[in-house]
């Protein structure tokens, strides 16, 4: 009986993929596996060709899996696009009221399962999505799902719809259970009962949400762009239960405007976009980097340039965040790695922001953003401080004070004998602009050299607070395998099949960008045997980055860019020829 | 409260002399925000004075307030969020023609429509100033200047005329030439609940030789003396069209109304009384269950 399963839908826009796989996943979840649920698909709102893929296991899943075991054809014109990727021992099922599998020539070992959905839905209700459910009383059969288990997750999901939704769903969850039963087909998996484990299952753009508010935060603003606009749908599903902003703006440069403003006043404040926003986003993230207004800017990254790719991955915008804005200041990049460290990076983004009064960039991408995972219990339940502002200040109070740490407290608006101006031009310590007030006195050379140097300081300070990357697996390993963001566990799904097949790989996986643990990366990389890198884009953007801060180059490379996510096998087979070839 | 309100002009002054050109437009603009506030007892920690780019833009330098200047054409977004994470407080958009008709322009459109509590008090001089003297939106055909030496084939936007289509809730011009009228127009502003606009005369001594104090001064009439009653929207656009198509120009309020909700009042957190900069930070027990109940 095999470890784990995959099943993929396959559809168009407007068959209703989605909520089967986020129904599929919960169900799933519910039996205690452990799941990852992942949708390719086009920037259309109906038709098109489109597939959600799940991936179960009562092990951890690391990946979305390659072949699937079960793939559930929705509609004829997918059936006939999908072909090259059906493997050679796939279950198909498929509505034999509209599709003819003979017609399109699958290969031969396919199991073919037909059932008559459209027929069978008729007889329940005029509503033609529920064939998706007839479909899936059928799988559960196959699966040796509880069927009172998914009940329950039908009487969750409908509920608030009503009883004689709900009673149709669950006539048409047993029609397919019976056909299925009635046409002798057999469970490949014994019955399985519910868990006790109450995971979580939730998207990494969900998850960061959540770290966030855990953190504490009252405002967000973002205008809309695939792949970041979820973050702002479920904040807007619950703001008035928060007590907090979330505002859809005109433009992104509004987005990150409104931010900043929230976050002068006190307000724990984000903004998020992908890299076309990002792009307007970028003059105002060099103003709160001057002004030292904490802020947090999620970029999700999605498939460039330019309108690029709009629903596929890439990792193509770490030269694009590095770089952003004019002028030197201290700017945070972090890229975390799967749906659970997308909550712990929303929680300590929010508080990097405010303790140092800079602008923290998250880097997502669109694979971590969507991918629906089960995760184990977030701590929510925090004991939130705030840090660096000054309720009542002295006479003495400068908001841009010199200090060793390079942070100077602040005063938010409201604050009696805390009023300070600050613009968006250099500076001395009380705020004064030194471009246009001062402009030409000579002492404000040396004023300028000192605020240059207070303001990187800040960076020198969190880098001791950060965690140093650390290399996993052997030390004598053969290879070392060096990624970032979300590849982190297809990396290593690869690295326990390559030792499975006497190959010894190890791994580096770089959360923090800037500040960099340049000293750490560099002992690790010179240490290792062979040296290869994991990017999904065309230029290798972190083996350069990596190469400017610790002049290490890294020899070998494995770059997709695509659109589609890695898979385990490309990297398994990228390391067999590099160790082989030497 | 009034008889403990004692700040004057002076308390409202930063250590900072203005640094614009002797005899700017932008002076009396400095001393009628002040008698505003002054006149409504406003304390000087609970106002934010917000600008961006331009000569104008330089205001929060020269007062003593909470003040923050941000990039060209990006202070109304900044006044917005200031606002919506602290609604206790009088916040203030000062800026250029180049600064919120030009590079800001769409922000100042969803500014009128979405009608939070702001006053947005733009320094309309036709002219770039700090950059020497280029054609602005509000800068009238054949002008000539450094970037249109054969005079400007461009027509003017009209500001008010946008402001009252894209639904602001109070509409003023004033002249800078008229400073006991100004201060009472900002006074109004202040005092308005939602958005306010007022878009201020203010000539340029220096990179503008056609619309100077003498030319608006020939011109200018005064709405408040005749009879326009400033709750009837087709008048005041009719009005706010006269800069163009007659020799008179008027000055006043135009249009003000304050029985359409304001955005605080409409929002789901604001209208609750919450002050998201003030709001505790931790999630109760009820919240995390709230949020987290779908993904069970």
């Amino acid at each position: 009986m095999k470890k784990d399963l995959t099943v993929r839908f396959v559809g168009s826009a407007g068959d209703g993929l989605v909520s089967l796989g986020l129904l599929f996943g919960k169900i799933l979840k519910m039996h205690n596996f452990n799941v990852l649920g992942f949708r390719s698909y086009q920037s259309v709102i109906r038709g098109g060709y489109n597939s959600y893929q799940i991936r179960f296991s009562q092990n951890e899943v690391l990946s979305v899996g390659e072949d699937a075991d079960i793939i559930v054809l929705l509609n004829k014109h997918v059936t006939k696009l999908h072909k090259p990727l059906v493997n050679p021992n796939a279950m198909v099922i498929y509505d034999e009221d509209i599709i003819d599998l003979d017609e399109f020539d699958y290969p031969e070992n396919i199991i073919k399962l037909g059932i008559p959905l459209a027929a069978i839905t008729k007889e329940i209700s005029k509503l033609k999505v529920l064939k998706n459910i007839v479909g899936f009383g059928a799988i559960s059969h196959i699966l040796g799902l509880d069927d009172v288990l998914i009940k329950e997750v039908i009487l969750e999901q409908f509920g608030k719809k009503g009883e004689e939704v709900i009673f149709t769903n669950y006539d048409a969850l047993d029609k397919g259970l019976k056909f299925a039963e009635e046409k002798g087909w057999l469970p490949i998996w014994e019955k399985h009962k519910a868990g006790k484990a109450r995971q979580m299952i939730i998207t990494g753009n969900e998850a960061i949400a959540l770290g966030m508010l855990s953190a504490g935060l009252k405002f967000y603003s973002g205008y809309p762009m695939t792949p970041a606009t979820s973050i702002v749908h479920y904040l807007t599903k619950h703001l008035p239960k928060l007590g907090m902003i979330v505002k859809q703006t005109e433009d992104e440069i509004a987005a990150i405007g409104m931010a900043i403003g929230a976050s002068y006043c006190g307000a724990r404040a984000a903004t998020g976009t992908s890299g076309g926003g990002f792009s307007l986003m970028t003059e105002l993230i060099g103003m709160a980097g001057i002004q030292e207004i904490p802020l947090v800017v999620i970029n999700s990254q999605r498939a460039g340039p330019s309108t690029g790719m709009a629903t596929k991955t890439e990792q193509a915008d770490l030269f694009q965040v590095y770089g952003a804005s004019q002028g030197e200041f201290p700017k945070v990049i972090i890229a975390p790695s799967t749906v659970e460290d997308a909550f712990n990076v929303g929680v300590e983004a929010v508080e990097i922001a405010e303790k140092y009064q800079v602008v923290v960039i998250v880097l997502l991408d669109l694979y971590l953003s969507e991918m629906n995972a089960t995760v184990r219990k977030l701590n929510m339940k925090r004991n939130n401080m705030r840090f660096n502002i000054l309720e009542n200040p002295d006479d003495n109070y400068r908001r841009y004070e010199i200090t060793e740490t390079g942070i100077s407290k602040r005063t938010v608006p409201g604050t009696k004998n805390g009023m300070f101006f600050t613009g968006s031009s250099e500076r001395t310590e009380t705020g004064t602009s030194i471009a246009s007030t001062l402009a030409g006195l000579p002492d404000t050379l040396p004023i300028r050299v000192e605020m240059v140097k207070k303001r990187m300081r800040k960076l020198d300070c969190l880098i001791k607070e950060l965690d140093p990357p650390k290399l996993v697996g052997s030390k004598d390993a053969e290879i070392t395998l060096v990624s970032w963001g979300s590849t982190i566990n297809i990396v290593k799904e690869a690295i326990l099949q390559l030792e499975e097949e006497g190959i010894q790989a190890n791994h580096l996986h770089l959360k923090y960008l800037t500040p960099f643990h340049a000293d750490e990366v560099e002992k690790i990389l010179a240490n290792a045997k062979r040296t290869l890198i994991i990017e999904q884009n065309f230029t290798g953007q972190l083996r350069d980055f990596i190469r400017m801060k610790t002049g290490f180059f890294i020899e070998q490379k494995l770059l997709r860019w695509d659109g589609e996510p890695l898979v385990t096998s490309q990297i398994v087979e990228k390391v067999k020829e590099v160790v082989k070839n030497e | 409260m009034s008889e403990e309100y004692s700040l004057s002009l002076k308390d409202f002054e930063s250590s900072f002399r203005p640094t614009w050109c002797p005899g700017c437009g932008n002076f009396s603009q400095w001393r009628a925000i002040r008698q505003a506030l002054i006149d409504l007892e406003i304390p000087q920690e609970e106002v934010v004075l917000v600008s961006g780019i331009g000569c104008s833009s330089h205001m929060p330098n020269f007062l003593k307030v909470y003040g923050l200047q941000t990039l060209h054409g990006r202070g109304i977004p900044a006044a917005t969020g200031i606002r919506l994470a602290n609604p206790k407080l009088t916040v203030m958009v000062y800026g250029g023609d180049g600064d919120i008709y030009g590079i800001g322009g769409n922000h100042f459109l969803h500014a009128c429509r979405r009608n939070v509590d702001i006053i947005t008090i733009v320094s309309n001089n036709s002219v770039y100033g700090l950059t020497t003297g280029q054609a602005s939106a509000t800068t009238p055909v054949g002008t000539i200047t450094r970037t249109t030496p054969r005079g400007s084939i461009e027509n003017p936007l009209n500001p008010i005329s946008v402001a009252l289509s894209a639904g602001a809730t109070f509409v003023a011009r004033g002249f800078s030439g008229d400073l006991k009228h100004l201060s009472w127009i900002i006074k109004e502003a202040i005092d308005h609940r939602g958005f306010a606009y007022v878009d201020v005369l203010s000539p340029c001594i220096t990179f503008n030789r056609n619309q100077t104090f003498d030319y608006y001064r020939q011109k200018v009439y005064k709405v408040e003396d005749t009879g326009h009653d400033r709750e009837n929207f087709s008048g005041a656009l009719d009005l706010g069209s006269q800069i163009f198509i007659k020799d008179k120009i008027p000055i006043g309020i135009f249009y003000q109304i304050e029985h359409k909700t304001t955005y605080e009042e409409r929002d789901f957190a604001l209208n609750q009384g919450i002050i998201p900069a003030q709001a505790p930070l931790d999630l109760t027990e009820e919240q995390i269950k709230i949020i987290t109940e779908e993904f069970y």
